[in-house]
């Protein structure tokens, strides 16, 4: 603690206090649908972490395992590294549109706020985590702690549950993207495929498992952290 | 920044595309929809959920089916189930509960994983109480016993809330706004001292009792100044005998809407409230006034206090501002057209004792017939004129002369001012200045004889204006003769009967076989089909030919086929079928007309099914079905093979 203290440059951003407050001691042990989550997914310039770039962070929140029409979260960011060419975006967003965006610095706290104390949620939510938490080292002096679960993961623990333990996840891993997931569980289905949208298919999809898991006995918050974080993801 | 109007927010988008294309969401305006969108939460429920049971789930939301289905059922006591409904996308479940304000009233069970929009049922009776049609949406699709209910949770809804003037004048009962307190006075209180009363009192009228205290009579200031002063009586004079008799009442349960109506058709503007068979307030014209800010009794008032034919001619142009108003406060095209009827009716009356001031009194008794649908009162806007004259048969020469030539000046002189005041001329002449519809009683009764007795197509054609006379002015009595002798031969009239029966089933709604709508392929109506003469007149020519069969003593359509349906001459269903259907095609064509109206067109009858919403779409079809089994109602009761 206290080395970790002298070590910081300077104090961690008031948000980041308070989550990592928050998150330090929580109970896990009530049922899912009493904790809030964020659903989110961004879009990045490429998957290196050492020199991509979030440009995009798109959420909608959950309550009561209910979609909340009203509270969703887009902005688009402008990128730091100017030398990202169109070709290397792989969304379709034109530079033009990004470079009226605001910076990560204005962005990244209204983030967090709209979060709140909220869980997080995402389709292999682990990257856009980590991009999310080195952009909030930078900038806020800290990271996140928040909880997440993984709705790539759950779909694959879905399965196992579903066909029983000799489910071979290896053999048709390439469906776990989100729009084979979504037709394979036949999810209402959203076109357009921005950070926004692909929120939303994922929140309809975190519903679809999470309420589908309850038959096999996973209920409680600390069952589906469990239950997410038996799969180790190859990338 | 979520919160943000334009914010990019597909949630949102999605909600309000998929409520743009249900029923009956889609009524709404896409701000509403929005603003709705933004309240909406959705939710999952996994196949085999049991979202609602019977008798027991709280209903907090209006489920909206995004994807996947519902089946909906009954369990008895002993625990017997009846499937009731199966429900899928686009659908919804949970209305009837919240509405009734009760727990579930069926099993709810998901068939399939499905999806939902949720709506919290506060939000949701405040769309009911805010938008008409979808309102109205629920009202129709529910049982005349729910509807009473739906009407009870308005009126609370509305009471608390406070929002627009809504549907006040048809839910305010008359025990609520009548705030005039009874005063009585004997029959033998002279005239002079009940003035003091009344100027004392501040109030316009009291009521006058016998020796036993039974009320007999009203005196009100209007009685004191037009027959008092006006006759130079002396103020000694017992109330008794300028008091009007009896007193017109209404019931405390009645609507506000009601009291008005018989205050402009019985000409007051004071009606005493009775409550359980007592008499225990007094309502005026004035106390409604100041509860209704557009009340009709405006242009009522307005009407009656002209002193010239001409102060008239403006005043039938105000008839659409106020049935705009009726319109918007959620009034039934039944109550519009009556009010229509009504005020038609009071400006037609006052230019008639007008014209007969400067004309000096008829040489006989007649009274003006009004015919086609001024005679079934159901005039929308700018009606064609439809009239004519009937007086009293006289074996004097002299007079019968001297009455023809009086009725043909004041006939044309009536047509002339009509058509000032914006009624058009009757295209095809049937009015009163036209000699041959200016006729004494005995003429009248051998046209009819002589229509029913040789079945031409002429006749058959008269049959569908003339038949469906009323008489609103003048002696009245002549036309009530006339009535009850057409309808003591009508039922035996095989041939002529035949004849209208026949004619009932020339022609098909306008529906193709695959139940879209038949519109017009070219010319000036391209696209649209006449609501009138496609639809409407099915079921007024049905209601006459059955009316004339049964001697039903009625002219307008909706009252004909309430007595139809409940004296059993037809089965009550298909009555209260063709009932709904017709006060559809009515509603369409009223807010058609108002639509046009308002763009400064002339209205007139032609409906685009393009325009039309979904909802209306579908309805209108379902109007239009109920056409073929009024058709098939024909063929049976007459024997007709198919032509």
């Amino acid at each position: 603690m206290f080395t970790d203290f002298f070590k910081a440059r300077k104090a961690p951003h008031p948000l980041i206090r308070q989550n990592n407050r928050y998150f330090r001691e929580f109970s896990a042990e009530s049922p899912l649908g009493e904790y809030d989550f964020i659903v989110f997914d961004t879009e990045l310039t490429g998957f290196s972490k050492k020199k991509d770039e979030i440009i995009a962070i798109g959420a909608v929140r959950i309550s009561n395992l209910q979609i909340s029409g009203a509270e969703t979260f887009y902005a688009l960011v402008k990128p730091e590294n100017n030398s990202h060419t169109p070709s290397t975006l792989v969304h379709r967003l034109t530079p033009q549109e990004l470079m009226q965006a605001d910076d990560l610095k204005v962005v990244l706290p209204h983030f967090i706020e709209f979060c709140g104390m909220a869980f997080l949620a995402g389709h292999y939510v682990r990257l856009d985590f980590e991009f999310i938490n080195r952009a909030a080292k930078k900038i806020l002096g800290g990271v996140l702690q928040t909880p997440y679960l993984d709705t790539m993961r759950l779909a694959m623990a879905f399965n196992e549950y579903k066909h029983g333990h000799y489910y071979d996840h290896y053999n048709v891993r390439s469906s776990y993207n989100l729009a084979a997931l979504s037709k394979e569980f036949n999810l209402p289905e959203f076109v357009e495929h921005n950070a926004m949208d692909d929120a939303l298919q994922t929140a309809y999809l975190f519903l679809f498992l999470v309420k589908k898991m309850r038959r096999y006995g996973v209920r409680t918050m600390a069952d589906f952290l469990k239950a997410g974080r038996n799969w180790k993801i190859i990338l | 920044m979520a919160s943000d109007e334009d914010s990019y927010s597909p949630p949102l988008t999605v909600i309000v595309k998929f409520l743009q294309s249900a029923l009956p969401f889609n009524s709404l305006d896409s701000r509403a929809l929005y603003r709705l969108a933004r309240l909406c939460r959705i939710d999952f429920f996994p196949q085999g959920t049991i979202v609602f049971q019977q008798g027991i789930s709280t209903v907090d939301y209006l489920y909206l089916i995004q994807q996947g289905g519902v089946k909906s059922y009954l369990k008895d006591a002993d625990d017997e189930i009846s499937l009731n409904d199966y429900r899928g996308r686009g659908e919804y479940f949970g209305a009837l509960p919240i509405i009734q304000n009760t727990r579930a009233n069926l099993n709810v069970e998901t068939v399939e994983d499905t999806f939902c929009f949720l709506i919290s049922k506060d939000d949701f009776l405040q769309l009911l109480a805010r938008h008409r049609e979808f309102s109205q949406y629920f009202l129709r699709t529910m049982s005349a016993k729910m509807v009473k209910n739906v009407y009870a949770e308005f009126r609370q809804h509305k009471i608390s809330t406070k929002t627009e003037s809504g549907l006040y004048l048809f839910s305010a009962t008359i025990g609520k706004i009548a705030k005039g307190r009874l005063f009585t006075i004997p029959a033998g209180t002279a005239v002079r001292e009940a003035a003091v009363i009344m100027s004392e009192k501040r109030i316009g009228s009291l009521l006058v009792t016998d020796n036993d205290g039974k009320i007999i009579g009203i005196v009100t200031d209007r009685d004191i100044r037009s027959k008092v002063v006006a006759r130079g009586l002396v103020y000694q004079t017992d109330v008794a005998e300028i008091m009007t008799a009896p007193v017109q009442t209404i019931s405390s349960q009645a609507v506000c809407f009601d009291a008005i109506l018989q205050m402009m058709k019985k000409r007051v503007h004071h009606l005493a409230v009775e409550q359980g068979g007592e008499i225990v307030r007094m309502i005026t014209t004035h106390d409604i006034m100041v509860t209704q800010g557009t009340s009709p009794l405006y242009l009522f008032r307005e009407i009656g206090a002209q002193r010239r034919v001409s102060g008239l001619y403006d005043l039938s142009a105000k008839i659409y501002q106020v049935v705009r108003s009726l319109i918007e406060e959620g009034a039934k095209a039944n109550n519009i057209t009556r009010m229509i009827a009504v005020l038609n009716d009071h400006i037609l009356e006052k230019m008639l004792s007008l014209l007969l001031e400067e004309y000096g009194a008829a040489p006989l008794p007649f009274c003006w017939l009004l015919m086609g649908s001024e005679g079934r009162r159901e005039q929308t806007f700018k009606t064609d004129q439809d009239n004519a004259i009937l007086y009293a048969d006289s074996d004097d020469e002299v007079k019968n002369l001297r009455a023809a030539e009086f009725f043909r000046s004041f006939g044309e002189a009536v047509i002339g001012h009509l058509v000032k005041c914006g009624y058009p001329l009757c295209p095809g002449d049937i009015m009163a200045s036209n000699p041959k519809w200016r006729q004494p009683l005995a003429v009248w009764k051998g046209y009819f004889r002589a229509w029913c007795r040789t079945p031409t197509p002429e006749s058959v054609l008269n049959s569908t204006i003339f038949f469906d006379f009323k008489a609103e002015f003048g002696a009245v009595e002549l036309a009530a003769e006339l009535r009850s002798e057409v309808l003591g031969y009508s039922k035996r009239e095989d041939l002529f009967l035949m004849h209208m029966a026949r004619n009932c089933l020339a022609s098909r709604p306008p529906l193709s076989f695959f139940k879209n709508f038949v519109v017009e392929k070219d010319g000036r109506h391209k696209d649209t089909f006449d609501l009138k003469r496609k639809g409407m007149v099915f079921f007024v020519d049905f209601a006459r030919l059955l009316s004339l069969k049964y001697g039903v003593d009625e002219t307008n359509t909706m009252a004909r086929l309430q007595v139809l349906g409940q004296g059993g001459y037809i089965p009550e269903s298909l009555g209260m079928e063709l009932v709904e259907a017709y006060e559809f095609l009515m509603q369409v064509r009223l807010v058609h007309q108002l639509h046009q109206m308002d763009g400064g067109h002339e209205p007139d009858n032609y409906i685009k099914p393009g325009d039309l919403s979904d909802l209306e779409r579908q309805t209108l079809k379902e109007a239009f079905a109920v056409i073929s089994r009024l058709q098939e109602f024909i063929k049976q009761e007459f024997h007709l093979a198919e032509l």
